[in-house]
């Protein structure tokens, strides 16, 4: 309808920068992607309140400023705990595409199904960074792989991760984000998983104080996978991560869960989105919230049931806890079921500590101050541990939410 | 397996009883000619006998209404309205002011007994005031000098305007102001007549009052507007019933509700919806585009919204409690069910605002056929309502596989203090529910019937008696032939 | 000296009534006082104004625990101060392990003493000790504070955290109720052995059951908010025969 209309200003900077990029050395295939993909995001321009996925995020930070993208190289670093087996192969975005074009182009033929978001696009026309993670069949990696994305030096950063699973294999991933000064990470990973495949997925998102964050994850499961989620969000003025995963194949499985601590003026929005196209398929689902001094924490969480996903099983569950006087909290947990042979149901709370808990803890001599944290730290960890196995990756995020109540220095 | 689904479609054929309230009764109109602009609200009101003020406020509304878009949000798929093609205006010729219920026209006190309300004996047995609202006029108010010895104003709204100008100015729209959404701002400029309660203070209402709606004349909207004010520590229980003939055609129907409760004063507002839901294909059908609302404005007041939705082809309803007085209570019990092509999106808004106010929302929706039934609700805490508490429950039941049913809940929370839980659930009726039930001897129908009733029963306690029974018969005969 | 006196305590609840009437009370290190009454007489009340539980307003009277107002205290404060309350209802905690949880009220409370922070060796050499008492596996400890306990559990995890943290005062809010026999006598013995001379107990109940494993020193009849009748544990008896009925005219 809109075809003709004038380019969206506040699109401007990131269209400019795109056209004075020169991508000689990309196949053909990818700089015509590439233009598809802006000239989309020039039609869409930003988001706005007034669509209803977005009306709780407020983006001022976003458009008031101007983010230009940066193009220093080699802001992914990649740890690995122990070898990669032979069926693995893992490098950068550049590395995939001088050796693996092939997996590059499938991930981008999957990131297109992610739908027309302005920010996935944005990042379809501008990625340099990221990473490419692909397994055989039947190989399992069993050491986690460690991916830092650091956003320095200003601008906009907008990584690119693609993780292909074969028939049922397995792996651990743990990207951490950390944009630096007053930088704009737009992040997409993008996960296939084949049948049975088994990918735990942690993201910590810990930027600093005047980054923006905004990211997506999508899954796509095929039978008898399982897909597990952990967000940790910390940092950020702003930040929004949205995490779908769809379920494709009969009885695939997705644990989705995930805590956000929120201080200052900070904004943050979690937003998931399982998709149960396919019978038989579960969905675990907890997010927790802490907000604290003017910050405002939402989610938006829906789970869909198409026609014929008989025996779907999905629970979601969003708590939030409210520690300040104008701290903010805005929950939507959203059912659209369409499927009769389901067991779905969800739960959310707001509010305070609860009050017979920290009595009991001050009746046996904790003083109130330590009673509240230890009160807030078992309500962050329950997600945790609900969500990761024990071992040295739980311990990381329990130190996390450790470190960020220190810092609250009650 | 095979045996259950026989029996299914036996108990189809036998109970596929139809909508019971389909006939139309035949009697002059007199009418507005069709279409809406300036004159159209002009002729109204002149019709009406309305002072000046209220036909500008009428066509304030109006202009409000030009420059708005009909809202596209709800999760319902409606097909366009052409609201230059209706009529807004259509009262009985004979009904001009009767005196008594033996001026009544015969041939609508008949259709009245068809619907199962006969005046006299209805009034007199179950002690009902009933302000029969017919198409767009009041004719007939019964019980009024009862009232009138309390102090209780209860009549058609177009008398309130003549009787009592000064309670309608000082109220109306100020619950629902006239540009608040696109059907309320439509309703504000062409409502025709509709209902008025003022209930004095201290006073509780000793019966239950009551209004029938029905819309009868082809292609009229029907545009009632309902202003209850429960004055200082007064209590209201007003029941509202809606049953509409069956046409091809959809109709339109926008009506705006406004409660008012002063200090200490409860109003109880009960609702059964039955107007024609369109036939198994979905032709015809009442579209159902209703702003309710009540505001808690003193101390310890409190507002209760419990409403059975059976009817409409669709329906976009959202009864809400402002929560402004301290310690105010506010309450949402409903039952909503779609079958065939029915699409209803409903729920409610419970905004907090004054401290230690608390809400509860029970919400049952029923799915069946190709229905699509959405739970949309709101509950806000605003930064000055400490200690607020809310608790939300809401199930979706479904009957087959081609429904849907839907929960969008909006939780938004600015005050620590608050306390808020919400819970929603999605089950099915279960073959092996049904064959647990027959195998004790109940038959198909009996046995959904029961099952759907209990998982009711929470919102139906909440009706008032004869009307459960009523909603009790109403939610059988809606989910007739769903089970199969 | 006496440990604690309540001067004619008067308190209500947050919604305006009055439960406490004017209690008076004298307890002495080394007694053990029982408390008993009717459901509704203030049992509990007394139990959570004690311990300084939120909801609770004292409208008239004093508090004196060892000679300071203790009224003036928060509940934590007088945690550390030796006031223990064994709760009717142990609170639920998800998330908090038992253990951490105990290590962390062990050592506050040890500090206040002005002794030094058990360290982790320590500390479970104590525990372990004192599980054998209350006959508590090792497992509960790993769980989160009394989350999925039985009714049993929950109450001798009470005595064996108050066994931990040796209280000078111990109030033990129907300690009883809803336990069966063997836990009855599990329970019991461990309050018996944490009898002690510098010890107070206060056994608030509704049976008399109880009080033949914990043999009081005084019995006092509580009804109407008011200490209706005092006497040695015969009255205890007495009550079992007559019932509450008969002393409700006593106010």
């Amino acid at each position: 309808m809109c075809a003709m209309a004038a380019v969206k200003t506040e699109t401007v900077p990131y269209l400019e920068a795109f056209r004075a990029r020169t991508r000689d050395s990309e196949p053909a295939w990818l700089v015509e992607r590439r233009r598809t993909a802006a000239a989309r995001f020039a039609e869409l321009g930003f988001p706005t309140r007034r669509q209803e996925q977005w009306r709780f995020t407020n983006l001022a930070p976003l458009t008031q400023g101007a983010f230009p993208p940066n193009s220093v190289e080699n802001r992914i670093q990649i740890e690995l705990a122990g070898e990669l087996p032979a069926g693995a192969w893992l490098g950068s975005v550049q590395e995939a595409l001088r050796d693996r074009p092939e997996v590059l182009r499938a991930a981008l033929d999957e990131a297109e199904l992610a739908g027309a978001q302005p920010f996935t696009l944005l990042n379809a026309a501008l990625f340099d960074d990221g990473y490419i993670l692909a397994i055989e069949p039947g190989t399992a990696v069993e050491h986690p792989i460690e991916v830092v994305h650091r956003g320095e030096g200003g601008g906009s950063f907008h990584p690119r991760s693609v993780i292909l699973l074969g028939e049922r294999s397995s792996a651990t991933i743990v990207e951490t984000f950390e944009g630096r000064g007053k930088s704009w990470t737009n992040s997409v990973s993008t996960v296939r998983l084949g049948p049975n495949a088994h990918l735990r997925h942690v993201m910590v998102q810990e930027s600093g104080p005047e980054a923006i964050h905004l990211g997506l994850a999508r899954a796509a499961l095929a039978a008898g996978a399982r897909y597990e989620n952990f967000l940790l969000t910390l940092g950020a003025r702003l930040s929004r991560f949205d995490v779908h995963a769809i379920i494709e194949g009969e009885g695939a499985r997705c644990g989705l869960a995930g805590v956000t601590l929120l201080r200052e003026s900070q904004e943050a929005t979690v937003a998931t989105f399982v998709d149960h196209a396919a019978p038989g398929g579960e969905t675990r689902e907890v997010f927790k919230c802490v907000v604290d001094d003017r910050a405002h924490g939402v989610f938006l969480g829906k789970i869909a049931v198409r026609p014929g996903a008989d025996k779907t099983d999905a629970k979601q569950v969003s708590r939030n806890l409210l520690l300040s006087p104008r701290a903010a909290v805005d929950t939507k947990p959203e059912l659209e079921i369409l499927a009769d042979d389901v067991k779905c149901s969800h739960g959310a709370t707001v509010g305070d500590l609860d009050a017979d808990a920290l009595f009991y803890l001050r009746a046996r001599g904790i003083d109130e101050a330590a009673a509240r944290a230890m009160l807030i730290e078992a309500f962050a960890v329950d997600a945790i541990e609900g969500a990761v196995a024990a071992g040295p990756m739980r311990d990381h995020l329990r130190r996390r939410v450790g470190a960020w109540l220190e810092q609250s220095g009650s | 397996m095979t045996s259950t689904h026989d029996a299914l479609d036996t108990v189809r054929t036998l109970t596929s009883e139809g909508y019971k309230y389909g006939f139309v009764t035949d009697i002059e109109a007199d009418e507005a000619p069709p279409g809406l602009n300036e004159d159209t609200v002009r002729f109204i009101s002149a019709k009406k006998g309305e002072p000046q003020w209220l036909l500008e406020w009428r066509l304030a509304a109006f202009r409000n209404w030009q420059k708005m878009e009909q809202p596209d949000w709800a999760k319902l798929r409606i097909a366009p309205i052409d609201y230059q093609a209706a009529t807004y205006y259509s009262a009985p010729k004979k009904a001009a002011g009767p005196k008594s219920l033996d001026e009544v026209d015969p041939e609508i006190l008949k259709t009245y007994e068809k619907l199962g309300i006969p005046l006299h004996e209805r009034a007199a047995l179950a002690g009902v005031a009933v302000d029969a609202v017919f198409d767009s006029v009041s004719v007939a108010t019964t019980f009024k000098e009862t009232l009138a010895e309390l102090g209780i104003i209860f009549c058609s709204f177009g008398e309130a305007v003549r009787e009592h100008p000064e309670l309608v100015r000082k109220y109306l729209g100020s619950v629902v102001p006239q540009g608040d959404n696109f059907f309320a701002a439509l309703n504000s400029a062409v409502f025709s007549d509709g209902s008025f309660a003022y209930i004095p203070a201290g006073v509780r209402c000793p019966m239950e009052l009551s209004t029938y709606f029905r819309i009868n004349a082809a292609k009229s909207g029907q545009f009632e507007r309902t202003l209850i004010v429960a004055d200082v520590g007064a209590y209201v229980s007003y029941l509202e019933g809606c049953t509409a003939p069956q046409r091809d055609e959809n109709q339109l129907h926008a009506a705006v509700v406004e409660l008012i409760a002063l200090e200490g004063a409860q109003i109880k507002y009960s609702t059964v919806q039955n107007w024609y839901p369109g036939d198994a294909e979905g032709r015809g059908g009442i579209y159902n585009f209703v702003t309710k609302r009540g505001a808690c404005r003193g101390k310890r007041s409190k507002i209760s919204w419990t409403q059975v939705e059976t009817g409409s082809a669709i329906t976009w309803k959202y009864p809400s409690c402002i929560l402004e007085g301290d310690e105010s209570v506010g309450e949402f019990y409903s039952v909503a069910i779609t079958n065939n092509l029915q699409q209803a999106d409903t729920g409610t808004k419970m905004i907090h605002l004054g401290r230690d106010t608390s809400s509860t929302i029970i919400s049952k929706g029923i799915s069946a056929g190709r229905g699509q039934n959405t739970y949309r609700g709101l509950v806000r805490v605003q930064p000055k309502a400490q200690n607020a508490r809310n608790y939300t429950q809401c199930d979706s039941l479904l009957i087959g596989k081609r429904c849907g049913a839907h929960t969008v809940p909006y939780i938004e929370v600015r005050n620590p203090s608050a306390r808020i839980e919400h819970e929603a659930t999605t089950s099915k009726v279960s073959e092996d529910q049904l064959f647990y039930c027959q195998q004790r001897g109940l038959s198909q129908e009996d046995a959904l019937s029961l099952i759907v009733n209990g998982f009711c029963k929470e919102v139906l306690k909440e009706l008032p008696m004869e009307f459960a029974v009523e909603a009790q018969k109403l939610l059988a005969v809606s989910l007739e032939g769903s089970v199969g | 000296m006496y440990l604690l006196e309540i001067n004619n305590l008067h308190a209500r609840v947050g919604d305006g009534k009055q439960i406490l009437k004017g209690v008076s009370l004298k307890i002495a290190p080394g007694e053990v006082h029982a408390i008993m009454g009717p459901n509704g007489s203030g049992k509990s009340t007394l139990a959570g104004v004690l311990a300084g539980k939120p909801g609770y307003e004292v409208t008239e009277g004093q508090v004196l625990y060892e000679g300071r107002d203790l009224l003036a205290m928060p509940p934590d404060e007088r945690a550390r101060a030796g006031i223990f309350l064994a709760f009717q209802y142990p609170v639920e905690i998800a998330g908090v392990n038992n253990m951490y949880f105990l290590r962390s009220a062990l050592n506050a409370v040890r500090r206040a003493r002005g002794e030094k922070d058990l360290d982790a060796g320590q500390f479970l050499k104590a525990v372990r000790e004192k599980l054998k008492l209350l006959e508590i596996g090792e497992d509960l400890l790993q769980r989160a504070v009394n989350l999925g306990f039985s009714g049993g559990e929950k109450k001798r995890n009470e005595i064996f955290q108050m066994a931990m943290l040796e209280p000078k005062l111990a109030i033990l809010d129907e300690t009883d109720s809803g336990l069966d026999i063997d836990a009855l006598r599990v329970v019991s013995n461990g309050v018996n052995r944490l009898r002690d001379p510098k010890r107070a107990i206060v056994l608030i109940t509704h049976y008399q059951r109880l009080l033949d494993y914990v043999v009081p020193d005084r019995v006092h009849v509580l009804g109407d908010g008011r200490i209706l009748q005092s006497g040695d544990k015969s009255l205890a008896l007495e009550l079992e025969k007559g019932g509450y009925g008969h002393l409700g005219s006593a106010a």
